[in-house]
C-alpha cells in the first residue's frame, strides 16, 4: 500500500467524521493538495447526507418550536449584531450548470409525474414497513455492539450437531444478538429457539431461523432485570415454539 | 387527496435550497420569519438524526435548539459551495449529537464483540426508480444498507450514529484497522452507486 492510498483509505471516515483528531488534520492538510481525494469526498458528502435522512422520521413536540426558535435567535443575535452588511451576508455562489429550466418545466410532465409516483407512493407504503422493522433490527443490534456493559458468550455444537456454533453478545441494558452458523435445517413443523438460561429458569429469547446455509442472526429485547445468565442454549421445538425447552439442545454456552 | 400530497413532496430540491439560502440572509439580519421558515422546514429531520443517536427526547431537545442557535449565529458564514443547507444543517446536528453521546458515555470498554461468524449478508434486490421524493430516497438508502455486507454495515452504523473512531471499531469488530478503514470505504461507495443510479 502506498502512503497515498493509505490517506485516501481515510477519506470515507472524514465524510462521516470518525476520524481521530489527528488523521483529521493529517487528512485535511492533504485534501488541499489531492485533488484524487478532494473529488472523492465531495461525491461522499451527499451519501453522508442520505445516511442522516434515512433514519425514521419523527416530528418534534409542537411546544418547542417558539422556544428553540426564541432562544437560537437571542443567541444568533449576539454574535452578528444589528447590522447587516454586505460582508456579513452569505456568500452565494451561483451554479452556473443549473439554469432556471424547472419553472418552464410542462405542466402536463409534472402530471404525469405525479401519476407515476403516487402508484409508485402506494407500494412504498408496503415496502416501507417490512423496510422499517429490518432497519429496528439493524438499529437494535447496533446499539447492543455499542453497550458499555456487552457481554459475549460462545456456544458449542452439541452431539446433534458438532459443527454448529454461535455467539450470544449480551447487553443488560440494550438486549442480546444472536447469531448462529452451520445449524442444519429445521425439519418440517419445527423451529430453533434460542434460551437465556438463569439461576432460577430458562427464558425464551425467541425464535432464530437460520437461512439456506445455516446462518442467522437475530436481535431479541431481554427483561432488565433478568437474573445474570448462566447459559445460553438453542434447541429444536415445535414451529410456534415453547414457554420451557423439551426438545433437544443443539447449542449450548457459558460466560 | 394522496395525489396531491405526493404532488407537495415534489418541490424541486433546488428550489428549496433557494429558499433555503434566501432564509439565511435574511436571519443575519434579523428576520424572525426567515427564522420560522428554516426550522418549520428541517427541525423534523434534524430532530429525526438527533434522536436516533441520543435516543432520548428531552436532551434531542436540547441539541436541537443548540443547532439551530449555531445555524443562527454563524448564517452569514454558510457557503454554499460546501453542499445544501440541508447538508450543513444536518452536519451540526450530527457533531453537536455525538459531542453530547461522547461526554455521556463513560469509558466505553472495548471488549471486543467479535462477529466473524457473521459475514457477508444476501445483496437486496433494488429497484432504480426515480429518487425524486425524499422518503423514496430514504428507502434507497436504507435498503442499501441492508444489502451490505453486515460488517461494512454495522461499520457504518457505529461510525456514524454511535460517534465511535476507526480504532475504537476495530476493537470491537474484532478486526484489523486497515480493514475497518476498507469496509467502511467500500459501503460509503456502494451506497453512492446507489444513490447515483437511483437518480438517473
Amino acid at each position: 500500500m502506498t502512503a497515498h492510498d493509505e490517506l485516501k483509505a481515510n477519506a470515507a471516515g472524514y465524510a462521516l467524521g470518525s476520524l481521530d483528531a489527528d488523521e483529521h488534520r493529517a487528512f485535511e492538510s492533504h485534501l488541499t493538495e489531492c485533488e484524487e481525494c478532494r473529488t472523492e469526498v465531495a461525491s461522499l458528502w451527499p451519501v453522508v447526507a442520505a445516511l442522516a435522512t434515512a433514519v425514521p422520521q419523527v416530528t418534534p413536540r409542537a411546544e418547542i418550536r417558539d422556544r428553540i426558535l426564541e432562544a437560537a435567535m437571542a443567541a444568533g443575535q449576539q454574535r452578528t449584531g444589528q447590522g447587516s452588511s454586505s460582508s456579513t451576508r452569505p456568500s452565494v455562489i451561483r451554479d452556473r450548470k443549473s439554469p432556471p429550466m424547472l419553472m418552464w418545466l410542462p405542466l402536463a410532465a409534472a402530471v404525469v409525474v405525479a401519476i407515476g409516483a403516487s402508484v409508485y407512493a402506494v407500494r412504498l407504503q408496503r415496502q416501507m414497513g417490512e423496510l422499517q422493522a429490518r432497519f429496528d433490527q439493524t438499529q437494535a443490534t447496533t446499539a447492543v455492539l455499542a453497550a458499555p456493559d456487552l457481554a459475549s458468550i460462545n456456544l458449542q455444537g452439541q452431539s446433534v450437531a458438532p459443527d454448529a456454533r454461535a455467539r450470544a453478545l449480551w447487553s443488560r441494558s440494550r438486549g442480546l444478538v444472536f447469531t448462529a452458523a452451520n445449524l442444519p435445517p429445521a425439519p418440517p413443523g419445527k423451529a430453533y429457539q434460542v434460551w437465556v438460561v438463569t439461576a432460577q429458569a430458562p427464558i425464551s429469547a425467541g425464535l432464530l431461523t437460520p437461512d439456506s446455509s445455516g446462518v442467522g442472526t437475530r436481535y431479541y429485547m431481554t427483561p432488565i432485570d433478568i437474573a445474570p445468565p448462566v447459559a445460553v442454549a438453542v434447541t429444536l421445538e415445535p414451529a410456534a415454539g415453547v414457554p420451557a425447552p423439551t426438545g433437544e439442545r443443539y447449542l449450548v454456552g457459558m460466560p | 387527496m394522496w395525489l396531491l400530497a405526493a404532488l407537495a413532496r415534489l418541490q424541486p430540491a433546488a428550489e428549496s435550497q433557494a429558499d433555503d439560502v434566501s432564509c439565511l440572509q435574511r436571519i443575519v439580519s434579523g428576520d424572525q420569519a426567515a427564522a420560522e421558515g428554516l426550522y418549520d422546514r428541517h427541525a423534523r429531520p434534524l430532530y429525526s438524526l438527533i434522536l436516533r443517536i441520543l435516543g432520548d427526547e428531552q436532551e434531542a431537545e436540547d441539541v436541537l435548539q443548540e443547532v439551530f442557535a449555531q445555524a443562527f449565529r454563524q448564517a452569514s458564514r454558510y457557503d454554499t459551495r460546501r453542499g445544501p443547507v440541508t447538508a450543513w444543517l444536518l452536519t451540526i446536528a450530527r457533531s453537536r449529537a455525538i459531542d453530547r453521546l461522547r461526554a455521556r458515555r463513560t469509558r466505553v470498554e472495548a471488549r471486543g464483540a467479535g462477529i466473524e461468524i457473521i459475514d457477508d449478508m444476501p445483496a437486496v434486490q433494488l429497484d432504480a426508480a426515480s429518487a425524486m421524493l425524499d422518503e423514496e430516497r430514504s428507502r434507497l438508502v436504507r435498503e442499501a444498507l441492508l444489502g451490505l455486507p453486515l460488517l461494512q454495515r454495522m461499520a457504518i452504523e457505529l461510525a456514524y450514529f454511535e460517534g465511535l473512531s476507526h480504532a475504537e471499531i476495530a476493537a470491537r469488530l474484532e478486526q484489523p484497522l486497515g480493514t475497518i478503514k476498507t469496509r467502511i470505504r467500500l459501503a460509503l461507495l456502494k451506497l453512492r452507486d446507489v444513490l447515483t443510479e437511483g437518480r438517473a
